[in-house]
């Protein structure tokens, strides 16, 4: 595996889609060039910082609220004593 | 998805709504949550036609040859540069967002799915509809793009003077 190959692949390691037939050279190869190492060690803070960083939003109450008033003939699924 | 809380609580809403009505056919042992993000993609690019009176494909790919324009130059550089290391540390959170929402649609989505949602290539290929090789591809592209403009983004706000690197915080270690 070369350096071009290395960079084309390297979301699939990051993903956990690499298959072992792939996942040996390019370890050996990363193992071996210092290019390929600084190009692994930035794509996984690049996709840290997205995973990590991204704003995520809670569903409101109101939300849950406004489904359950609107479900058809809503079954008695609540959770609760009765 | 849709860049705004209304719509998005309006989207979740009927999304709930049809698996509701429909779930007779989901297939039981198979994931529930792509199953309800397929919903939602349709879902939402049903409205999204509605709204923009049936756009082609063509719209979407629109606004995609512009973007790409616009960051290309960043995009086709080389990522390796200390001075891009060390911008991206100093990325604000509103930068990684307002990145991601000026990711074409067909882009953002599959980065989302991914990244935020966890999905695997073959989940992401089912909500979507496409094949596998068209998700990997869009999530490479996606990626290249989201990490170009979150660079413009923090060299706009000017987080690194020209010449006077920042320092980063787990490599300080010759300052002591």
């Amino acid at each position: 595996m070369d350096c071009k190959e290395v960079s084309t692949v390297l979301f699939l390691f990051f993903d956990g889609e690499m298959d072992d037939a792939t996942l040996t050279p390019f370890k050996d190869h990363v193992g071996r060039c210092g290019d390929c190492a600084k190009q692994v060690d930035y794509t996984r803070k690049l996709l840290l910082i997205v995973r990590e960083r991204t704003i995520r939003c809670t569903a409101p109450d109101s939300l849950r609220h406004r489904i359950l008033t609107h479900l058809p003939h809503r079954r008695n699924t609540a959770p609760g004593p009765h | 998805m849709t860049r705004n809380s209304e719509d998005a609580e309006d989207l979740v809403q009927e999304t709930y709504l049809k698996a509701y009505r429909y779930y007779d056919k989901f297939e039981e042992g198979t994931n529930f949550k792509a199953w309800l993000f397929k919903i939602m993609k349709n879902t939402f690019i049903n409205n999204y036609r509605k709204k923009q009176q049936a756009p082609t494909l063509s719209d979407f790919a629109e606004i995609e040859e512009s973007f790409e324009n616009q960051v290309s130059e960043d995009a086709s550089k080389p990522s390796l540069k200390n001075p891009e290391e060390e911008l991206l540390e100093n990325v604000l959170d509103e930068d990684v967002q307002r990145a991601l929402d000026k990711l074409p649609p067909d882009y953002r989505m599959v980065v989302l799915l991914a990244d935020l949602e966890g999905f695997s290539y073959k989940e992401i290929a089912e909500i979507l509809d496409v094949p596998v090789g068209t998700v990997m591809s869009r999530l490479y592209r996606g990626r290249r793009l989201l990490e170009a403009a979150m660079l413009e983004f923090a060299r706009d706000h000017g987080y690194l003077r020209e010449g006077e690197p920042v320092k980063m915080r787990s490599r300080n270690s010759t300052a002591k």
